[in-house]
């Protein structure tokens, strides 16, 4: 027949193979690369993360609730307890601080206290059960206190616990809080979705707390799923 | 975390009569908000305009509304309505893999809106198709009766297209028992979605294939650029971005419009999702562009990459694929969400391109402009009259039923 | 979320749902099935020997008068100066082609294929090929013009201006087959030029031709092996390109486009849901005693 060209269509051509195998390997940086964010975000990120692991001191005597707040045991039974750095620096500065009267009872796991900042107020979860015996007259006063020494200075209650070491044995201390600060700065850094605003990038924190920074409107729903009191 | 207007209905513990389930959704008939919106009086009176040109089409045939021909049989309704809406709709399938099957999370928040507008698709492009039958009264012919061409490509289509809107109305069903408050009928339908999806699955992959498998007889007839043996190959592997691009561009229009239903969370967790489904469209175009290298290498249709036609191929490969591909591979590594949008527009262009070609553009491309097949103005009307349809239907749902808001407290999942 | 047995089996009972009407596909139909002896039949044909056709279009006055469709006016000659394609209202025609052996006039209408494409695409069976060879249309038509586009010869026709549409196309006079009659053209045709038969007898009447009156032809059967072979077979003394014939179909039957994915069905349907199933199953958090990490969730 004139005019039809030979091609033998069946046949696969070696350039076919070629080009698969090329295909293949070509897949495998970019599969790769698609995978993670570009370098640049990456490291910009990185760069942060050491930096919010630093902000989020974690002194290697005290336990720590999930809910963010800390338990130091005293004398006998008393304990000392308040809100860790992440929890501060999360919600910013502190408006009012409400405490539970002396004399009243506490619940491992239950509220506790409450923080307000504008018009938002933030329950949270206290650590230990027992008695409140004392209260921190002078940071109720300067509540912004709070941010300069969560641990020392800013404790909130002083607690008579009768089953102190039942109570510590629910909350982490130690390698354990170590790991879970790092869970909590992944699911810090999932939800603030490249937006690496919401921190500076020299690292500094905003003064009015990463929640407001990640999302204006609803940063006490942030701030109350991070502390476990939504 | 109940939706903005949440009826007594979902809290109600009482059995619900038939009686007061009708008078419920007959309630819920009468239409909120504003009226006379610009979208709605354009659209309004697209349909009704299309209403009556479908009458007249129905009554005095096609030729009376369609430039359909005898060498061009196969118009927009076809190509387009249903070539392309099919293949938009495939990001249900794609999704609910990756959220049931593959149990991810992550896309938890919009595996709703996809599936409904999945549903929606097939039910108007089966609409579509029966305004193109030109017997349309044997529209049953292969459903029922002992005449069936199983051995027509067409024939499993039909079935496939029936069964999976069935598949979708099942995966469905548990926000329509939500809304009605139906709680035994809805543990009972969420208890069949593994079931509903993984048939989905299956059946869409054969149908985004057969589509294309339709031309596969059309040799000759079809450009040698497009016409290969692996046309049903890239007609699945397209359906995949192509519905996960749809996904991008439809989400992003409804995240707008629907705000005040989605949740906050959810609205921070939509860059994420964004830049995962950004992360899909790439890796499938990756594979998508090299097959088509690799089907043209076979070919070895060199020269006739130096013509108009070839030019024409050359655009959809490149510009409609290969740099939207880079644009989704930039925009996920960036968390570029700009630029993840552009890229979805462009891929979904590229995909109606690519339609359009195999059913219209491509086949018999030698015949010269001024006897080739255009759409009429009716043709386009009806067309649009259809999508504001199902756009209507889409909005109904979402502002009645727990689509974009969670579930009701009573029937929350676990997965 | 686990896999209970209920799930699975409720999976199962919509995926065998699913997968009964692939059950339906009978294996290897782009192929003849072979008849048992008693019932064998063969294709009928017709023979066209371009040399011998005349151009008088009787052929076109007697199909259009045999099926009641509009009568042609065949002493308006001017309509042989362009090539025309059948249509809606003539199920065949004559074409006058000017070549190097000066006029030829070719007989144009369906090919009745050996395996037919458009009875491969119809899917409810209006379009399909008769024991006898004819390939027929019938009323249950969906008018979906799938047939059109599967036919390699663009043979079929639409009636796009009627509101009942009904597809056009020559049907081999099959009702004057049934009784014993031969097509109405190849009784009108007074040169011989159309000749009745077997496509067997067919075959071997045209190699006589050809061998006998050696040089007067092209030295090939157009239809013998075009698209698997059809029943309509031309003659020529002229390359068929140059009388309006596409030489570039090939010879594979058009249905064997289709089966590569016809066969898939059956297996897609059978191995994803298995596959997908079996997945989710791996993937199942029940056997998990992995702690919650801290912090949100």
């Amino acid at each position: 027949m004139e005019g039809f060209t030979y091609v033998d269509i069946f046949a696969t051509k070696g350039v076919e193979y070629l080009l698969v195998i090329a295909a293949l390997l070509l897949f495998i940086p970019f599969w790769r690369m698609v995978s993670r964010p570009a370098t640049a975000v990456y490291e910009a990120a990185e760069s942060i993360i050491p930096a919010i692991s630093e902000w989020f001191h974690l002194p290697e005597r005290l336990y720590y609730h999930q809910g963010h707040s800390w338990a130091l045991p005293e004398q006998g039974d008393l304990v000392r307890v308040g809100i860790d750095d992440f929890a501060q620096k999360l919600v910013g500065k502190i408006d009012a601080i409400q405490l539970p009267p002396v004399g009243s009872q506490v619940t491992q796991g239950e509220k506790g206290w409450s923080l307000r900042a504008g018009s938002k107020t933030i329950d949270m979860l206290s650590p230990v059960d027992g008695k409140v015996v004392g209260i921190n007259e002078g940071l109720l006063k300067s509540p912004e206190n709070i941010g300069k020494d969560p641990y020392d200075k800013s404790w909130l209650l002083e607690v008579q616990a009768p089953k102190i070491s039942a109570n510590l044995k629910n909350l982490l201390s130690g390698g354990l809080a170590r790991k879970w600060m790092e869970g909590v700065r992944e699911s810090l850094l999932a939800r603030m979705n490249y937006n690496l605003g919401a921190v500076s990038q020299d690292g500094g924190v905003p003064v009015d707390g990463i929640a407001r920074n990640v999302d204006h409107e609803h940063w006490d729903e942030i701030v109350k799923e991070f502390l476990l009191t939504s | 975390m109940n939706g903005a207007d949440a009826t007594a209905i979902n809290t109600v513990e009482e059995k619900r009569s038939l009686k007061d389930i009708i008078a419920f959704i007959l309630s819920e008939l009468k239409p909120r908000g504003k009226m006379l919106t610009p979208f709605n009086v354009i659209s309004g009176l697209t349909i009704v305009l299309g209403a009556f040109l479908i009458l007249y089409r129905l009554a005095k045939g096609l030729g009376a509304v369609t430039n359909l021909s005898q060498d061009f049989p196969w118009g927009i309704w076809i190509g387009f309505d249903v070539m392309v809406g099919v293949a938009f709709a495939g990001g249900a399938y794609v999704l609910t893999f990756v959220a049931y099957v593959l149990r991810t999370d992550k896309y938890h928040s919009i595996i709703r809106a996809t599936v409904l507008n999945g549903l929606l698709a097939y039910v108007f492009y089966a609409g579509a198709i029966f305004l193109d039958l030109g017997r349309w009264w044997n529209i049953t012919n292969p459903l029922f009766g002992n005449k069936f061409g199983a051995n027509s490509v067409l024939f499993l289509i039909a079935w496939h297209f029936l069964l999976y809107m069935l598949a979708e109305f099942v995966e469905f069903s548990p926000t329509i028992a939500e809304w009605l408050g139906l709680r035994k009928v809805r543990k009972f339908l969420g208890s069949l979605t593994i079931g509903a999806v993984v048939v989905g699955i299956a059946l869409s992959t054969l149908h985004q294939a057969g589509l294309g498998a339709l031309f596969m007889m059309a040799k000759g007839k079809i450009h040698p650029l497009w016409y290969t043996e692996f046309i049903p190959v890239l007609f699945f592997v397209s359906s995949i971005f192509a519905g996960l691009s749809m996904v991008i561009f439809e989400g992003s229009i409804s995240h707008k419009v629907f705000s005040d239903k989605i949740d906050h969370k959810d609205h921070a967790a939509y860059n994420g999702i964004l830049i995962g489904l950004s992360r899909g469209c790439a890796v499938a175009m990756f594979v998508y562009f090299f097959a088509q290298t690799l089907i043209f290498i076979h070919g070895w249709h060199w020269s006739l990459l130096n013509t108009p036609m070839g030019y024409w191929y050359l655009t959809e490969m490149i510009g409609l694929v290969a740099i939207p591909c880079f644009l989704f591979f930039r925009g996920a590594r960036y968390g570029n969400i700009p630029l993840i949008r552009i890229a979805a527009i462009l891929t979904m262009i590229g995909i109606i391109i690519n339609r359009l070609n195999i059913s219209i553009i491509a086949f018999k491309w030698w015949i010269p402009l001024s006897e080739r097949y255009i759409p009429s103005w009716m043709e386009i009307v009806i067309t649009l009259a259809i999508i504001f349809t199902e756009i209507w239907v889409f909005r109904w749902i979402v502002t009645r039923m727990p689509v974009f808001e969670g579930s009701p407290a009573w029937a929350e999942e676990k997965h | 979320m686990g896999i209970d047995r209920r799930t699975f089996l409720k999976g199962l009972g919509v995926g065998v749902a699913g997968i009964a009407p692939a059950c339906l596909l009978s294996p290897g139909s782009g192929h003849a099935k072979a008849l048992p002896a008693n019932e064998t039949t063969e294709f009928m044909g017709v023979l066209v020997d371009t040399t011998r056709c005349i151009g008088c279009r009787s052929c076109e006055m007697a199909c259009a008068d045999s099926h009641g469709l509009e009568v042609p006016d065949i002493g308006d000659t001017s309509v042989l100066e362009k090539i025309r394609p059948t249509s809606e209202k003539q199920w065949t025609l004559v074409n006058r082609f000017q070549t190097e052996k000066g006029e030829v006039f070719v007989k144009k209408q369906c090919m009745h294929c050996n395996q037919p494409g458009c009875v491969s695409a119809c899917l409810v069976k209006a379009m399909e090929k008769r024991k006898n060879g004819a390939v027929t249309w019938d009323g249950n038509c969906m008018g979906c013009r799938f047939c059109m586009v599967s036919c390699p010869f663009d043979i079929p026709k639409f009636e796009y201006d009627s509101a009942v549409p009904k597809i056009q196309k020559c049907s081999l006079c099959w009702e004057r087959l049934q009784k014993g009659e031969k097509p109405a053209c190849v009784e009108a045709c007074p040169n011989e030029a159309l000749t009745f038969g077997t496509r067997r007898s067919l075959i071997e009447e045209a190699n006589k031709r050809i061998y006998g009156e050696s040089g007067k032809y092209v030295p090939h059967i157009y239809g013998e092996h075009e698209v698997g072979g059809t029943g309509y077979l031309y003659l020529s003394a002229v390359p068929f390109e140059q009388i309006g014939f596409r030489t570039d179909l090939g010879t594979t039957p058009y249905p064997e486009f289709s089966k590569g994915f016809l066969y898939s069905v059956p297996i897609v349907l059978l191995l994803w849901p298995a596959f997908l199933l079996g997945v989710n199953t791996l993937t199942s958090r029940k056997d998990d005693v992995r702690t919650k990490q801290g912090g949100a969730k």
